[in-house]
This record gives C-alpha cells, sequence and structure tokens, in this order.
C-alpha cells in the first residue's frame, strides 16, 4: 500500500517537473481594448492571467505586484480563436478513388499510406502536430482546435487541443467530444464505393451497434445458455453515440447531404452537428435545433475567364451565395460556428472576413469563432470568453481582428505566452507556394478508338500530390487523386460513360513531363489508351 | 339558453364563411385545356375535346360540349393542339447524385436509389420538356442484385422529398449477362476479378442470395420462438441486405431485371418459380421476341428499345419487331430509357412501333404511357387522361408522333413544370443575371488584386 503511493508520487513529480521548468507566470495585459466577447468591450482594460487561468478582467484593475505587466495600449485584446473542425496533424489527402480503385499500377502514394479510421480511431493516439502547421494557425489568433482525420467514412472519435507546449495529451481540452462521420465513397470495387452504399453503410453500421450493445447486455446478465458474443471495439465506441452520450459531427456540405445526415441522425436518434454546411442559407428553418460548424474555405470560380462563361448560372449563384450562409443563420438563431473545415487547412481569417463582406457583423462573427463553438463542443466552461477562471487563451492584435490587414502580435495558449512566426518565416512559407511545372491549365488529347477525347485539366501540385480539376468531351469534375514527382505524374478522374451506358467511369493518367508537354497512358474500362498534350495558360 | 343558440347561430355562419372561401380557394386551382385533341389513351381520341384539372387531379375531360368549364378556371386555349398524359419512363438513371452502381459486391441489394435522389439534374428539366413526368429511377447493372430502385415523378422545383411516389411500390435491380458478369470492364490492375465472371455464376448468385435469406428469416423465427417461450436469446444481427431479400419474397418489392439474351431470360423464370419470386418487369429484353409465351406465361412485363441493338455481343440478335411480337403474344410492353437522352423523346421511340410491326397508334401510344404505369402498379394514378386521375399531362403542338411537335406545356399534378413560352421569356434575364455575376467576381477580384501583387514584390526576387 504504501509502496504503491510512493511510486505514485514518483510518477507525478517526474510528470510534474519539465512543467514547473516552465511554469504559466502571472501577466497584466494592460491598457488594450479587451472584447471579453460575454459582455461589451471594455477600453483601456486589463486581463491578469496566473497559473494559466485567466484572474481577473476589467478597467481599472489593481496590478498584482508579482504581475509582469504587458502594455498593449492601442491594441486589442481577445479570447483564443475556437476552430472546431479541421484535420490538423492529419494528412489532408482524401482517398476517393485514389488507392485501390484509381491507383492501378503506380498506387497512388498520397493515399496508400492512410491509416484504416473506425469509429474506434483515436485521434488523441494518432494525431501528429507539425510545429510549423500550430505556428502557423496560431499566427491566425487560434488557439484551440477540435481535429479528426477527413479521410474514411467513420473518422473516429476527435480531440479538442489547446495549441500550447508539451505533450499532446497535456495539451487535450477534451478527448472524444464527437464522432466524426463523412459521405466519403472507398475506391471502386470496395465496399461501400458509391454515395448510396456510404449511406447504407452507415445505417447497418448502427444496427449492428445496436445488436452488439444488446447482445453484451444480455450475456452479461445470462451467460448459461448464451453463445458469448464477438468483441468489437468499433462497435463499442458507438455505443455513447447511440445513447446520445456522444454527438455525431456529419461532414455534409450541400443542401441535400445535410438532409441526408439529418435523415440518419433521426432514424437512430442521434445527438448530431452538421459541419461543412456551406448551403446552410437554403434551410435555416429546419437548423433550428441542429447547431452547424460552416466552413469558410468558400469555393472560388474557375481560373480562366471561358471555363467560367462555360459554367451554369446555377454553380455562380450557388457560389456566391454560400458565403451568406453565416448571417443567415444568425440572423435565424441557428447556434453556429466558423470553422476552416475538414481537410487541408484553408485561410481561416480571410474566409470569416468573406462571411462579414457578406453580411455578417464582426461582434457575431467574433462571437462564431469563440463562445459559439465553446457552447457546440460542450467546453464553454473552460473556453470561449475572457471570464474568470477560463482558460488563459489570449490573443492581441494591432487593430479589430477581422479587419484585413490585422496582425496578430501576441498569443497566450494556457497562460504561456507563444513564440509568433517572424516575418522572414512568413516569407519562407510564401516561396514553398509558389507555383510548379506542373501547375496551370493543360490541354490533353486521349486517343480512344471512337476518336480523339479531348481533356482540359486544371493541376496543382502541393506536397507531390496533385488536385484541381477538369472539364472536356467527357464531363467535368474534380482530379480524385494524383501524385508529382517532379518528373512522372499519376492522376484520376472519373468521366461519363459513353453513349447510352449512363455509368460514369474512372480514367487514370499515367504520364511524363517535359517542359510545357506531358504524354503517357490512360487505363480505361476499354484499356489503355495514349494521351498527350501541352499547358494552355 | 338564448346566447348558445345565438353564438352557435353565429358559429354556423362562420363555418359558412370558411366554406365558400375554401370554396373560393379551390376554384383558383382549377385549369381548363380546351378545345385540344385529347389523346386520352384509355377510351379513345377526342376532337375538340375539354380537359378540368382541379388541384393535382383531373377533374374531367370529354368533348367540348360535354364539358362544363367552372367559373373562375384558368383557360388555356389549346385550339389545334394535342394533349398526351405524361410520358412514363421505366427505366432511368437520372438525378441520381454519385454513381448509379455500388460496384463491389455481387449483391448490394441494402443500397437504396432514394437516398441519393437530387432535384438538381437539369436533365430532369430537359425531360420535362420531351413531356416525361413520371420515371423509375433504377440502380446500374453492374452486378446481379442491383441496389433498391425509386419510382419518383419529376416534380422540378420541388424538395427532393416530393418527388417519390408515396403510395408506388418498392423496386429493385436485378441484371443478367454481361454486365454483371464484368465482361466489358475490368478492375485495374491489383483487384482480382469480382464474381460472378459467367453466366452460371450470375444464376449461382441470386439462387444463394434468396438461399441466404431463408436462412435468415429461420434464424429470426427460431428468435422470435425463444422470447415467447419466455427465454431471454441474444438477438440475431439485423442484416438490411438480408431483409431485402426477405422483402422480395414476400412480394413486396418488385423485381425489375436488365437482360437481353432468350436464354438468360428463361433462367431467371424458371428460378422465379424455384424460388418463389416473380419478375415485375423485363428491362430491355431484346431477344424477348424469342421466348415471349413464356415471358407471358410468367407475368413479367417487357420494357425495351425499339432499335438500339449490336452496341455489345449480346445485342446482336435484337430486331425491331420485337415490341410487337411480344405485345402480340400478351406481354405487357413499354418503351423506356436508360438515358437522359432518349427519355426526352419516348414518344418518338414509342410511334417508331406502328412502323416496325404495325401496332395501332393508340397501342403504341400506351406503350410511353399506360403500359409503363401498369408495370410500374401506378395505373390507378398515371397512364392515361380519365377523370380522378393525376393531372400529370403534356400539351403538344402537333401529334406527340411527329418529328415535328414539341411540347408547349407540362403539368405535374397539376402544377405546370414546364412551359416552353415561360421557358424562353426567362432566358434574357437569367442571361443578364449570369453576366452580372460575372462581372461581380470579376470586379471583387480586381479590388483584392493590388494587394495580391505587393505582397510578391516584397518576396526577395532572387534566393
Amino acid at each position: 500500500m504504501k509502496l504503491t503511493r510512493f511510486f505514485t508520487g514518483v510518477a507525478l513529480f517526474v510528470l510534474a517537473a519539465p512543467l514547473l521548468a516552465d511554469a504559466p507566470g502571472v501577466y497584466a495585459i494592460s491598457g488594450g481594448t479587451v472584447h471579453p466577447v460575454s459582455g461589451p468591450a471594455i477600453d483601456n482594460g486589463v486581463v491578469i492571467v496566473r497559473n494559466g487561468l485567466i484572474e481577473a478582467v476589467g478597467a481599472n484593475l489593481a496590478v498584482p505586484a508579482d504581475a509582469t505587466v504587458i502594455d498593449v495600449k492601442g491594441k486589442h485584446v481577445y479570447p483564443g480563436l475556437i476552430d472546431a473542425q479541421t484535420s490538423l496533424g492529419f494528412p489532408s489527402a482524401t482517398p476517393r478513388r485514389g488507392g485501390r480503385g484509381g491507383g492501378g499500377r503506380a498506387q497512388s502514394a498520397a493515399t496508400e499510406q492512410l491509416p484504416e479510421t473506425s469509429p474506434a480511431f483515436a485521434s488523441m493516439r494518432e494525431v501528429k502536430l507539425a510545429d510549423d502547421d500550430v505556428d502557423a494557425k496560431r499566427a491566425t489568433g487560434v488557439t484551440t482546435i477540435l481535429t479528426a482525420p477527413a479521410f474514411g467514412i467513420f473518422n473516429g472519435q476527435s480531440v479538442i487541443l489547446d495549441l500550447g507546449g508539451g505533450t499532446i495529451e497535456q495539451r487535450v481540452v477534451r478527448n472524444a467530444p464527437t464522432q466524426q462521420i463523412s459521405f466519403s465513397p472507398r475506391p471502386a470495387w470496395t465496399y461501400p464505393d458509391s454515395l448510396m452504399g456510404v449511406i447504407s453503410y452507415i445505417r447497418q453500421s448502427m444496427f449492428d451497434a445496436q445488436q452488439y450493445a444488446a447482445a453484451h447486455a444480455i450475456y452479461e446478465k445470462s451467460p448459461a445458455g448464451n453463445a458469448r458474443p464477438a468483441e468489437s471495439p468499433s462497435m463499442a465506441a458507438l455505443g455513447p453515440v447511440l445513447r446520445r452520450d456522444v454527438p455525431v459531427v456529419f461532414i455534409a456540405d450541400s443542401e441535400l447531404m445535410m438532409r441526408r445526415a439529418m435523415a440518419i441522425a433521426r432514424e437512430f436518434n442521434l445527438r448530431y452537428i452538421l459541419s461543412g454546411a456551406r448551403q446552410a442559407y437554403r434551410m435555416p428553418a429546419d437548423l433550428k435545433d441542429v447547431p452547424v460548424l460552416v466552413s469558410v474555405k468558400w469555393p472560388t470560380p474557375p481560373a480562366s475567364k471561358e471555363d467560367r462563361e462555360e459554367q451554369p448560372l446555377r454553380l455562380i449563384r450557388e457560389r456566391q451565395m454560400d458565403p451568406t450562409s453565416p448571417s443567415v443563420l444568425q440572423k435565424s438563431g441557428v447556434l453556429y460556428a466558423l470553422v476552416s473545415g475538414p481537410g487541408k487547412t484553408g485561410d481561416f481569417l480571410p474566409g470569416i472576413r468573406k462571411a462579414i463582406d457578406d453580411g455578417l457583423s464582426a461582434d457575431d462573427a467574433l462571437r462564431a469563432v469563440t463562445l459559439n463553438p465553446a457552447r457546440i463542443l460542450g467546453v464553454e466552461r473552460q473556453l470561449g470568453s475572457l471570464d474568470k477562471g477560463k482558460i488563459a487563451n489570449v490573443v492581441v492584435t494591432d487593430k479589430p481582428i477581422f479587419e484585413k490587414d490585422a496582425k496578430v502580435q501576441r498569443v497566450y495558449v494556457d497562460g504561456r505566452e507563444m513564440k509568433l512566426p517572424t516575418e522572414e518565416d512568413r516569407a519562407r512559407g510564401r516561396g514553398t507556394a509558389a507555383a510548379g511545372p506542373l501547375d496551370g491549365t493543360w490541354s490533353l488529347t486521349v486517343k480512344a478508338p471512337s476518336g480523339d477525347v479531348s481533356v482540359n485539366a486544371r493541376l496543382h501540385v502541393e506536397e507531390g500530390k496533385i488536385s484541381g480539376s477538369f472539364s472536356g468531351d467527357r464531363g467535368s469534375g474534380d482530379i480524385q487523386s494524383g501524385s508529382f514527382d517532379g518528373t512522372t505524374l499519376e492522376f484520376t478522374i472519373n468521366v461519363k460513360g459513353q453513349g447510352g451506358q449512363a455509368e460514369q467511369e474512372d480514367w487514370v493518367f499515367h504520364g511524363t513531363l517535359s517542359g510545357t508537354t506531358i504524354s503517357g497512358t490512360v487505363s480505361t474500362t476499354l484499356g489503355t489508351l495514349p494521351f498527350s498534350g501541352s499547358k494552355s495558360r | 339558453m338564448n346566447s348558445t343558440r345565438h353564438s352557435r347561430r353565429i358559429l354556423s355562419c362562420f363555418v359558412a364563411a370558411l366554406l365558400s372561401m375554401a370554396g373560393a380557394a379551390l376554384a383558383e386551382n382549377v385549369t381548363v385545356i380546351r378545345d385540344a385533341t385529347i389523346l386520352t389513351v384509355s377510351h379513345g381520341k377526342i376532337e375538340h375535346g375539354t380537359v378540368v384539372i382541379r388541384g393535382a387531379k383531373i377533374a374531367a375531360v370529354g368533348p367540348n360540349d360535354q364539358v362544363q368549364v367552372p367559373a373562375g378556371a384558368t383557360v388555356i386555349d389549346a385550339a389545334g393542339k394535342f394533349v398526351l398524359p405524361g410520358i412514363v419512363d421505366t427505366h432511368s438513371h437520372t438525378a441520381v447524385e454519385g454513381s448509379v452502381n455500388e460496384i463491389s459486391l455481387p449483391n448490394t441489394g441494402m443500397v437504396r436509389i432514394r437516398d441519393v435522389l437530387t432535384n438538381e439534374d437539369v436533365d430532369v428539366y430537359r425531360q420535362l420538356a420531351g413531356g416525361t413526368t413520371t420515371a423509375l429511377v433504377l440502380h446500374g447493372s453492374a452486378n446481379p442484385i442491383g441496389g433498391q430502385s425509386q419510382i419518383v415523378k419529376w416534380k422540378w422545383g420541388h424538395p427532393i422529398s416530393e418527388w417519390p411516389i408515396a403510395d408506388a411500390p418498392r423496386t429493385i435491380k436485378f441484371a443478367l449477362g454481361e454486365n454483371p458478369k464484368s465482361s466489358n470492364f475490368r478492375p485495374p490492375p491489383g483487384i482480382p476479378a469480382q464474381y460472378p465472371q459467367t453466366r452460371m455464376g450470375v444464376e449461382e448468385v441470386i439462387r444463394q442470395s434468396f438461399t441466404d435469406a431463408r436462412d435468415y428469416a429461420a434464424k429470426w423465427a427460431d428468435y422470435d420462438a425463444r422470447k415467447k417461450r419466455g427465454e431471454d436469446p441474444i438477438p440475431p444481427r439485423r442484416d438490411i441486405l438480408m431483409e431485402t431479400m426477405n422483402d422480395i419474397l414476400a412480394g413486396k418489392i418488385d423485381i425489375h431485371s436488365h437482360c437481353y439474351r432468350a436464354d438468360e431470360i428463361m433462367m431467371l423464370l424458371r428460378l422465379g418459380d424455384e424460388q418463389g419470386f416473380k419478375i415485375r418487369e423485363l428491362q430491355h429484353v431484346l431477344e424477348g421476341y424469342k421466348v415471349a409465351k413464356e415471358i407471358a406465361a410468367h407475368g413479367a412485363g417487357g420494357g425495351t428499345f425499339i432499335d438500339w441493338w449490336g452496341f455489345k455481343m449480346e445485342a446482336y440478335d435484337a430486331i425491331p419487331y420485337n415490341v410487337t411480337l411480344m405485345e402480340r403474344a400478351g406481354v405487357l410492353t413499354s418503351v423506356n430509357s436508360d438515358s437522359d437522352e432518349l427519355a426526352r423523346r419516348l414518344n418518338l421511340e414509342a410511334a417508331k412501333a406502328m412502323k416496325y410491326g404495325g401496332l395501332s397508334e393508340e397501342e403504341a401510344l400506351k406503350l410511353c404511357t399506360l403500359n409503363g404505369a401498369k408495370q410500374l402498379r401506378l395505373d390507378h394514378r398515371l397512364g392515361s387522361i380519365d377523370a380522378g386521375k393525376d393531372a400529370d399531362l403534356t400539351i403538344w403542338n402537333g401529334h406527340p408522333f411527329s418529328t415535328y411537335s414539341r411540347v408547349e406545356t407540362t403539368f405535374v399534378d397539376g402544377e405546370i413544370v414546364f412551359d416552353r413560352q415561360r421557358d424562353l421569356q426567362q432566358r434574357a434575364a437569367l442571361a443578364k443575371e449570369k453576366a452580372e455575376r460575372l462581372k461581380k467576381e470579376a470586379d471583387d477580384e480586381k479590388k483584392n488584386k493590388p494587394a495580391a501583387k505587393k505582397d510578391k514584390d516584397e518576396e526577395p526576387s532572387d534566393e
């Protein structure tokens, strides 16, 4: 007994030692315009931070003798922003039709290494935060994120992290606050490889989880005479979801996808949150009781004038209406937050500014990245406003944070000041984003038995992965997956079937770049066809 | 006492007022198509006829002098024009989001087209402009047993939840021959070929699926029996695929099977007899003429093309007389599209049956209207112009069997969902809106450009 206590004591000491070394200090952030969010702005206010928590907020506060005074006269002080939907710390590629189905001979390196996800997938254990990513995020004023992978159907259990120092476990604000589900089909020939299959797969999984719970409950009660039910971490992980203890976050952008998610939630009586929600503006009345995470990764028009003019009015209209979603939800009294969204990290602040341009007030926008997400995620007692006792996540900017050229100048996370990337760091970041040899629009011609097929592909390379869009004789759409190693490239597109066959098929391009031309072969259901082409713009 | 009587009188006055208001409201929803040639399909052609649409239903149809125009009705003068019931397409893949095939397994009866319908497919509008108003939206033919299909009306402009016909039967897609045995498409290298690879295999997948379904039902029967005896057994797994298969056996789901060759058709009919299921409609059925008597004896319908053939090996023995030969052998036959495009002109597909085989005009009209409605078990509502049926109607500027004719107006449930004049009038406004929106985008970009340029200038030019 005594021995155990001793060991516990040693263990605590060992764990605590590195913490004590850089213990959060006592600060008086003083003289700025303080935006507590929970109340009106305070001119010439003071925020006192002690031991990682907020000790006091107000005007004319007595500065404690042991506090380091940080003079922020003329500046603005905010609670750290909360980005309630990211995939920070996970590979960004989506394996739609990549890997097994689209990859063919040369499997796409981008999709091959993605781990399998399941309801039991624990983001806390798997997340690998890169310092650069965290720095970049903090530089936009974000101090807290929810993260989960963007691949798979059951993306697993998310985690809420403070972007401070220490181990992942020390950064956790809440583990497994949500179960994430996205409607992403698997590669062709792997169930489910269609959207309707994904929906069936989700429904069957829920029925299986119900059966799992019932079987184990009965077996617990009367093991004699009953066959022992199998153990399943995945089904066990859905238990809290079926009991409504943990909400499901459905990744759904369009009105139709949101309605499909809502139908599943109704069928299984789930507590749920909609994430993505670009077209929320169309259905505010139906979202009265549903928290919504609106992704500010707004769709952008095609680069070329010709491509824009070819687009149907519906698409143009939709992409111009999407950024009105936040203001529509605001007016309708829906509980919503602004998030950067799953997958690649986008520009969070510019996205929010777009929503403000389209009718959202700056005050409402601020609430939508602080108190609202804290409420939606159930952490409003710890985060979301500058109030006594809350976690000391504090951001200081030179101008009101949503003004176009506002700069984040200081960031405190858990009461510690974090180093921000310097101008040089940022310049370096811009350098790597410069256009590569494959970036641009390509006119490609595929030699099919029935004649030439033209495909215009807009390609963009990032970290060896190809993304973009295509249009041409056999329809248009996004590049499904692809990779580029500097010389050889491979990407998959989903084209319309020929003639009366309505079925879509995957075309996998394998090619070599030389200067401003590429050539190679395309794997199709009709066999392998040659293609070549050049950069058009 | 007195006051009660008094208040009762007030109340009854109030109710009367309400009723008369309701009557007025109804009168507003009455549309009359006057003085047209009405192709009723069920009871011949009415020259100088009138159709009265009240709400979503056809209230009356007959010669001008026998049908009264209700007061306050909207009257469409259709002199010289033709009225046809909405065309029924029993083989559509329109309005589906994502793939129409769940290709991964030999039996994907758990997936449902109704989960992925979209009301944003412009092909729907184009089909309304061709007179098509009802469709059976089918899963693809990549596997012997595909997904559950969905009967819908093209209710363009309405939420997708209103498109499925509520009391329509549930349906499922089966497929025989080259597609389910993957003759014409292969998985990419590295993925094993999918079972089945032969027609034998296709038959076996279907047989095994029904065998499994019976085992599944037995498991649940055993569970229910133990429960009844007061035991506390562990429930079996609820399997949505096996539930589907049992619903087919119980006659709750109609089978629409893709097929071409006579031998595979006979295989399926015999398998149905063996396993206890019925085929509602054979789809494509290009060699149906060879086994028409057997198809009729089974009670299956046939939905086919007239002169679409030779597009693969199993389509080589097709003949344009197929429709007539099946029809004459007693098979309930329709023409359908399997194509977003053919679905815009099924009237002409039907017309060809007069040329090849010599069906009468009314028999040919039925091919794209009433017969399809019967195959979908919806002929009590659709497929002909009769009082009491759904007001799904099309007005044509000439006989629908002429290539020069086109649709002027299409009604679904009494509502105008396509109108040629309205469409023409809207075009300028839509073009203007598009130009304005594109200009706004270009202007916004210009506004943001100088800042971006400045950023670039700040970058070290050479490092």
